[in-house]
């Protein structure tokens, strides 16, 4: 393993932070998440090919991770605090109170969507990634994460109170 | 539910994610003139892809966590050095003085000591009293060939490529301690960082001279950045020392 791959890798993890912090919730777990995905990155850095993006393959892993322990732990959608978990970012996203109201409640209505929806949702929206991206970091048709998608905003922007007209 | 819309909302989507080719796009561009509703779904896509970037932007602006730093990058092992032992005051011997007299004041110390260093860092020559002593004298052994300098070596350490060994040098005509590290490259000891303290800051009313704490922790991350374990056993050394340093 090269030093090359343990910088590359240093360099990703805000965005992997950032990305398991959609995905669990809130910041201690997605921390958990981001170093778990670290070590068995580590362990298998031989099989990373030179020309791959870091990022996305670290997306895989995480996702993977995450959903393996989703499904050991039957736990599902928990809501937490955004305070008390470390979500709040004390404001430096949004001044306004209503700002931070909508930003409290994407997060909340990220944390009600079925895990794959979520996953996506998150490449996607917050990661940036194109539909093909996103299909390749979880291997499924660019169709899949399109349909994936639809479903996802179909419950999402309710939640955020678009249902009508944009919001003003 | 969302309101419903004329387009595909699939194609709305990929509109507003940036799917679409140029012509694409302007197709949906002149389709949302006359569409009001759709026009809304696709305001609406955007709005929340924003929102929902904001809303877990937090950990772009945090530092590293340390314990994902430490898994990345490896948590530096410290060197267990062995300390700078209390001993009883010798006064014997010559040959080592003037090998260390030889040895030019010119050597960059890591440390600020309180005065000069004496010891040289670089490659000490072949032969030299010091060279001899690192290469044949068991650690915890005290040499001193002259009366107001004696030479102890304290530990044999393991590094990536050989081996290196703590010493002192206690010169009491001058009232001072010289520590020093030296490493086996290429068959040659090497002085690698030296440190100087008084030694009446060192002495104890009993005659016993130790290093203080400060200076032991100056070596540590010397020692951490040539990746040095723990130093070795004594039988370990004596083997080392009679098949000649090679590994």
């Amino acid at each position: 393993m090269t030093d090359r791959f343990r910088q590359d890798l240093v360099a990703v993890i805000p965005k992997l932070r950032r990305f398991a912090l959609s995905l669990a919730g809130n910041q201690p777990d997605a921390d958990d998440l981001v170093q778990s995905a670290c070590i068995k990155a580590l362990r298998n850095s031989a099989q990373f090919r030179e020309g791959t993006r870091m990022d996305s393959w670290m997306y895989r892993i995480i996702q993977t991770l995450w959903i393996d322990d989703r499904r050991r732990n039957k736990t599902r959608g928990a809501q937490v605090d955004p305070e008390d978990a470390g979500l709040s970012d004390g404001g430096r996203a949004a001044r306004l109170p209503e700002d931070r109201m909508m930003l409290d409640m994407a997060r909340a209505a990220m944390g009600a969507l079925p895990d794959k929806q979520r996953i996506v949702l998150s490449l996607v929206a917050i990661e940036g990634l194109t539909y093909k991206e996103a299909s390749d970091v979880l291997e499924v048709p660019v169709g899949t994460v399109m349909s994936r998608l639809s479903r996802a905003r179909e419950a999402l922007l309710p939640q955020l109170g678009m249902t009508k007209g944009p919001i003003q | 539910m969302t309101a419903e819309t004329m387009m595909d909302k699939s194609r709305l989507a990929a509109f507003a994610d940036g799917e679409l080719s140029p012509e694409e796009a302007a197709e949906v561009v002149l389709h949302l003139a006359d569409y009001p509703q759709d026009q809304a779904y696709v305001d609406n896509v955007i709005a929340s892809n924003e929102s929902l970037s904001q809303a877990f932007a937090a950990p772009l602006g945090d530092p590293l966590p340390q314990a994902i730093e430490n898994t990345i990058l490896g948590k530096p092992e410290t060197a267990v050095i062995a300390p700078f032992p209390k001993r009883p005051v010798v006064w014997v011997g010559t040959a080592l003085a003037a090998a260390l007299a030889l040895a030019a004041f010119t050597g960059p110390s890591i440390f600020t000591p309180a005065q000069p260093p004496r010891l040289a860092v670089g490659p000490l020559t072949g032969g030299s009293s010091l060279s001899e002593a690192l290469n044949s004298l068991p650690s915890g052994i005290t040499s001193s060939e002259d009366a107001d300098q004696e030479l102890l070596i304290l530990a044999t350490l393991p590094i990536a490529d050989g081996f290196c060994r703590e010493f002192e040098v206690i010169d009491r005509s001058d009232e001072r301690i010289d520590l020093g590290i030296a490493c086996m490259t290429a068959g040659t000891w090497v002085v690698e960082v030296t440190l100087t303290e008084p030694l009446a800051s060192s002495g104890t009313e009993d005659g016993f001279v130790t290093a203080s704490g400060a200076e032991m922790q100056g070596l540590i991350p010397f020692l951490d950045r040539l990746g040095a374990g723990n130093a070795l056993a004594p039988e370990d050394e004596a083997a080392l020392i009679a098949r000649g340093w090679a590994r």
